[in-house]
């Protein structure tokens, strides 16, 4: 296997008052592989990706033993540098559709400005690809596209344009932040094909953020499952299914809704809520909501990441001590 | 924009027609007798009637205002009776003075706040954001009548830098000209700049905090470039329609400067038409204010409406 093309080791955010948001986020995403991160709002899934992209905020502190990017060591370059790279070699898809585009920018004279920038043609050529790139995501009327404000498109448009901007440069990895929020759940279905479907044609790596865990299932490679600012649980997609070890894994995948269910029966919830405070420390953070939670668990812990299936909890599949 | 265009001259016409319907009404309505005024109270009842007569004070007030209406279209607006001079001529003569001094004015205070607001946005919390909000409140604070003075017996009393009080016109001498109007202009800045570095700095602190800034840093734009390209587009819009507002208020509201200075502007016209009962000149003064007024603020709408383009498409509906 070729070597990754998003290499995080370590990653720790802090606050101005010294609280952990994220704790020891270790992970990585092949060369053509679509890696899924799932967890409850606040569990860091955003955090992370941000950091990744250096779109942290001012009075928020990072820290990482490793962050490197096509095998270059984001950490060591200066803040010029590392837009560079990152503008080159990433392509980012947000959540938010509505102020991600300049609402006072015609969409054709915003689109370019990465290519350009990145030296890769002049403006005329940039325009050109981004016509293609827009009929590329399902964009019938490019042109007329093109010379539209963000204001006079619908939500699913702005994100196809999202997504065509964010391949202007041909990156190597594509990190996708809840892109379907916010559009209706057909456009939903189809953004979230379209971008399977780039995976498959362009090879373009992908790390896509979410928590809709049947969705990841279906089209990444493998999962990671997100909880209080840790990584709780890490493996392919087929293995998280089929074999979860982590009590809160499970409890993610037994709440996913079922057409086949009783629809007298209450949905199941996990009781309780994430622990904000405190997220550094490493006995383990899901303890007071957990099920199978044993005195052992309240102590410091250590976890291997090396193994392929990663588990920060001391039980086993199905609840056995391993 | 044509569109945009003709539905803001059609609402700027309507107010010209009520502001002139209010004018007339007010003017007419208020105590005294403009006859009485004119002639003074020895004056017999024969001559106080021919006078009315020839005013026109008996006909009734549709075709009072009518008249007057007709006169104003025509370039009669009336004459003076405390100068003996037609009023236009009166608010012509005087417009050079009040007119150089708000755009002198509004040429130091633009640039200026643009400059330090959006510094300010940039090194937020900096001791230089610090500093200039701390001006801002000084600058917003100070009255300038008493800005004015103190301005006055520093810059032109002792130190001489600038003449003291009156008006050099530009036909003697563009620098003199300059010169006599510079410390009028540079309190009446002074004023502007409070409310308009603080527009700027939080109109600029806003778009700072727009995603579009993380669109431009991860499509790998340099932070100068985004600032230039994105952020500086949205933040001069706001201001835009402040500053047209200000030099709106600049062309009647320079009472006070004027009256310190002894520079013969619309604004000491005013106070002497206020203070002797010129009635028609009043009135005039008071539409011409409300014409410029109007004027400065379609100026301002349309080029809102040129700067933003979701405007256009409010009002104008297509757009391509």
């Amino acid at each position: 296997m070729s070597a990754p093309v998003l290499q995080l080791q370590g990653c720790t955010v802090t606050d101005a008052r010294d609280n952990v948001l994220i704790h020891d986020v270790s992970l990585s995403v092949g060369a053509h592989e679509c890696v899924g991160i799932i967890g409850e709002s606040g569990s860091g899934k955003t955090m992370t990706a941000r950091a990744i992209l250096g779109l942290l905020s001012k009075d928020l502190k990072l820290s990482a033993r490793q962050m490197s990017l096509c095998s270059q060591d984001l950490l060591t370059m200066n803040e010029k540098q590392k837009r560079a790279v990152i503008g080159q070699e990433i392509g980012f898809v947000p959540q938010n559709t509505v102020a991600y585009l300049h609402p006072l920018i015609r969409i054709r004279n915003q689109i370019a400005d990465g290519f350009v920038q990145a030296g890769r043609g002049t403006r005329q050529q940039g325009q050109a690809k981004a016509e293609q790139l827009l009929a590329s995501v399902g964009i019938r009327d490019p042109k007329r596209v093109m010379n539209s404000y963000p204001g006079q498109l619908s939500g699913g448009m702005r994100q196809r344009v999202n997504i065509a901007m964010a391949l202007m440069c041909d990156p190597q990895l594509i990190i996708a932040d809840e892109p379907t929020t916010a559009l209706d759940c057909i456009v939903q279905q189809q953004v979230t094909e379209l971008f399977f479907q780039l995976h498959q044609q362009r090879n373009t790596a992908i790390l896509m953020i979410s928590h809709n865990l049947t969705m990841l299932k279906k089209y990444c490679d493998r999962i990671i499952v997100m909880y209080a600012g840790q990584i709780v649980e890490a493996a392919s997609a087929q293995e998280i299914f089929d074999h979860p070890h982590h009590p809160y894994t499970r409890a993610l995948i037994s709440v996913i809704p079922r057409l086949d269910q009783d629809p007298n029966v209450p949905l199941t919830e996990i009781p309780g809520y994430v622990p904000e405070k405190n997220r550094g420390r490493t006995s383990c953070l899901f303890a007071d909501r957990c099920a199978h939670c044993q005195p052992q668990c309240r102590q410091p812990l250590q976890f291997s990441d090396a193994l392929p299936h990663f588990s920060r909890c001391i039980l086993q599949e199905g609840g056995m001590a391993g | 924009m044509i569109k945009i265009f003709g539905k803001r001259l059609i609402s700027a016409l309507a107010v010209l027609l009520v502001v002139s319907l209010i004018t007339f009404f007010v003017l007419k309505w208020i105590p005294g007798d403009p006859a009485q005024l004119i002639l003074g109270t020895e004056a017999s009842q024969e001559s106080l009637e021919a006078l009315r007569e020839s005013m026109g004070l008996n006909l009734p007030w549709t075709t009072q205002y009518w008249n007057w209406l007709v006169n104003l279209f025509h370039g009669d607006w009336g004459s003076s009776y405390i100068y003996g001079e037609s009023v236009r001529t009166l608010i012509l003569q005087r417009l050079p003075v009040t007119f150089s001094v708000t755009i002198f004015s509004m040429v130091i205070a633009v640039p200026l706040s643009a400059l330090i607001g959006i510094l300010a946005a940039l090194f937020k919390d900096s001791p230089f954001d610090v500093l200039s909000r701390s001006l801002m409140q000084l600058g917003t604070a100070i009255p300038s009548f008493w800005l004015g003075m103190i301005f006055m017996i520093v810059f032109a009393a002792q130190l001489k830098w600038f003449p003291v009080t009156g008006y050099t016109p530009p036909s003697e001498g563009f620098f003199a000209f300059l010169h006599s109007i510079a410390l009028p202009s540079i309190i009446l800045a002074i004023g502007e700049m409070g409310v308009l570095i603080r527009l700027f700095r939080s109109s600029m602190l806003s778009a700072l905090q727009q995603d579009f800034m993380q669109s431009a840093q991860v499509k790998g734009l340099p932070r100068a470039m985004a600032i230039v390209k994105y952020a500086l587009r949205s933040a001069i819009i706001a201001p835009i329609t402040v500053i047209g507002n200000q030099t709106a208020k600049l062309f009647g509201g320079t009472v006070i400067i004027e009256t310190i200075f002894a520079l013969p502007g619309i604004g000491r016209l005013l106070l002497t038409s206020v203070e002797q009962r010129d009635i028609e000149l009043l009135q005039g003064i008071v539409l011409f204010i409300t014409f410029m007024v109007v004027f400065i603020n379609l100026i301002t709408d349309l080029l809102v409406a040129a700067a933003n383009p979701l405007i256009r498409m409010e009002t104008g509906g297509k757009e391509s």
